[in-house]
């Protein structure tokens, strides 16, 4: 099974049409991803199918980072029981 | 008036008007607070010329009469569309009881008496203990249908006098008007016996000849009521009943409202209180007309809820709610977001309100046009009429466009499933729809507004699960 950061990178390369290879942890969604305000939504939607997890709506919106995201998915899919790949 | 005369006359009326130059707005604010509808600031007297004679309303007197509104949205409302089931009707009488607020602004509602539902329906709504709107009937002008208001045990009926003579020849067939003054009087007479108050119902009277055969009538119901205490004595409603009544001053009788008014007020002496105008819209005139009545002496409107009635409809009864507060100055009590409630449950029963009608359709204060969104961005006062939030719960909206984005297609979807507080949709479960969105500008060149209709279409397709929830009724 693919690892967390894999997937999470995967959707957002997905979702934001960028090259999969280039996204980095520290990369910003908006600011080095070029994430405009629906995409910033859709990402969320996108997470929340890929891992089947219910994500707060304003914490989620607010993490910056594709590291930050690996972060507050691997907790979420921690705190809802649902198993991942670290 | 010769030519030369009327060159003059323009001539002297003409002057210099000087700029008032100012740095700050003046907003008018005394006309136009905005936490109520605009005032209707009456002031001084009109005149309308009658029988050759100049004669004076006083306008600015209507701010300290007793005017009030009646309703027909059980009776005249539902012979326009299949009955009202009576737990319907129990729930419009409750809704309306709120609108009308402790003071009784909406002051009766009539009721048919005719079938076992109708006087189940009287009885349930008189047992929710309201005191207003109180509960009055409607009958034929048959004896035998006296016996109806007796039963029910009702102290006021309204009685279908009709007076052109298209009804009293061709509908009633009485041989002479004579003959049908005297029959109407009967029923009038049975009702005094009974002590019920009868209202007398001018069915057609802008259609009829008012100085042969109204007036002599009228007269004839004072003399009546002379002989009988006064919470019996009659009351007298004018029916515009194909909506042929006109409201501006100069205009020859049976069309003239000023006119009629003035001659059942004060040539036959029918007091204000005790006259009430009952419109139809045939000629768009429905509610200027019954403001128009308001004004020259007619204390009672008599309306029904969003003007659903025969043919064209009525006044409708929320447009007088906001006149009478305009010309007020205050909310006297009422509860106007009971305006909104009502119209969510006639939705939701089927009645069809438009959407661009006016307080409570799904259109009535959302603006399309971008620079008129932009005005609302920067003050809503700009493109809203008067606090559409504060008084009915419907705060003004911008048609979604390209600059929606996704908050502004989640506010959307939220108000057009009418969900508040934890019930409502976040934006993350709105992405299809807010995606489908954008792409009609960035991907297919869309240059215009999409409407409620193109929205709630994707809704139904993008957000099945939750059309399902809030809209498969």
């Amino acid at each position: 099974m693919a690892t967390v950061e894999e997937r999470v990178k995967a959707v957002t390369a997905r979702v934001l049409k960028v090259p999969q290879e280039q996204i980095k942890l520290k990369h910003s969604f908006t600011v080095d991803l070029g994430a405009e305000s629906v995409q910033s939504v859709e990402l969320v939607a996108m997470f929340e199918e890929e891992f089947g997890i219910e994500m707060d709506e304003e914490s989620a919106l607010a993490v910056e980072t594709v590291g930050k995201a690996v972060e507050y998915i691997t907790n979420t899919c921690k705190e809802q029981g649902v198993d991942v790949e670290q | 008036m010769n030519q030369k005369r009327q060159e003059r006359s323009s001539k002297n009326l003409r002057k210099k008007h000087h700029l008032t130059d100012a740095t700050e707005p003046n907003l008018l604010e005394d006309t136009f607070p905005y936490e109520l509808p605009p005032l209707i600031r009456l002031e001084g007297t009109a005149v309308e010329y009658i029988d050759g004679e100049p004669v004076e309303f006083d306008f600015g007197a209507v701010k300290d009469r007793d005017i009030l509104i009646s309703d027909t949205t059980f009776r005249d409302g539902q012979q326009a569309r299949p009955p009202y089931t009576i737990e319907q009707m129990v729930h419009i009488y409750d809704l309306m009881s709120r609108l009308s607020g402790p003071n009784g602004v909406i002051r009766q509602s009539e009721f048919f008496l005719y079938t076992k539902n109708d006087r189940e329906t009287l009885d349930r709504c008189r047992a929710l203990g309201h005191k207003y709107p109180e509960c009055t009937g409607w009958i034929r002008a048959f004896k035998g249908d006296f016996r109806l208001v007796k039963e029910v045990g009702l102290r006021e009926t309204g009685i279908l006098t009709s007076c052109s003579d298209y009804h009293v020849f061709h509908k009633l067939k009485f041989r002479s008007r004579s003959q049908c003054i005297d029959a109407y009087c009967e029923i009038v007479d049975a009702a005094f016996e009974a002590g019920v108050r009868p209202r007398c119902h001018l069915e057609d009277l802008t259609r009829a000849d008012i100085e042969g055969f109204v007036l002599p009538f009228v007269d004839r119901l004072m003399e009546m009521s002379e002989q009988v205490p006064e919470e019996l004595s009659v009351k007298i409603r004018l029916c515009d009943t194909l909506g042929f009544g006109v409201s501006y001053p100069g205009v020859r009788l049976p069309r003239s409202i000023p006119k009629l008014i003035y001659k059942l007020n004060r040539e036959c002496g029918v007091p204000s209180e005790r006259l009430e105008w009952h419109g139809h819209n045939d000629f768009h005139k429905v509610h200027a007309n019954a403001g128009t009545a308001w004004l020259y002496g007619c204390d009672f409107v008599n309306t029904t809820l969003f003007g659903f009635g025969e043919r064209t409809g009525n006044p409708p009864l929320e447009s007088a709610v906001f006149e009478y507060i305009a010309i007020k100055g205050d909310l006297c009590g009422i509860d106007t977001q009971a305006i909104t409630e009502l119209a969510d449950y006639m939705r939701s029963i089927g009645l069809p309100i438009p959407e661009n009608y006016p307080f409570v359709g799904r259109s009535f204060n959302t603006t399309r046009a971008g620079i008129h969104a932009d005005g609302l961005r920067q003050d809503e006062r700009i493109y809203n009429i008067f606090d559409t939030g504060k008084l009915l719960g419907r705060p003004p909206r911008v048609a979604i466009t390209d600059k929606s984005g996704a908050d502004g297609v989640t506010h959307w979807v939220n108000e057009f499933f009418g969900l508040k507080g934890k019930d409502r949709i976040n934006k993350i479960k709105v992405h299809k729809l807010a995606r489908w969105v954008i792409d009609q500008y960035d991907e297919h060149g869309r240059l215009t507004a999409i409407s409620d209709q193109e929205m709630e279409a994707q809704v139904k397709e993008l957000m099945p699960e939750y059309w399902e929830k809030y809209k498969s009724d």
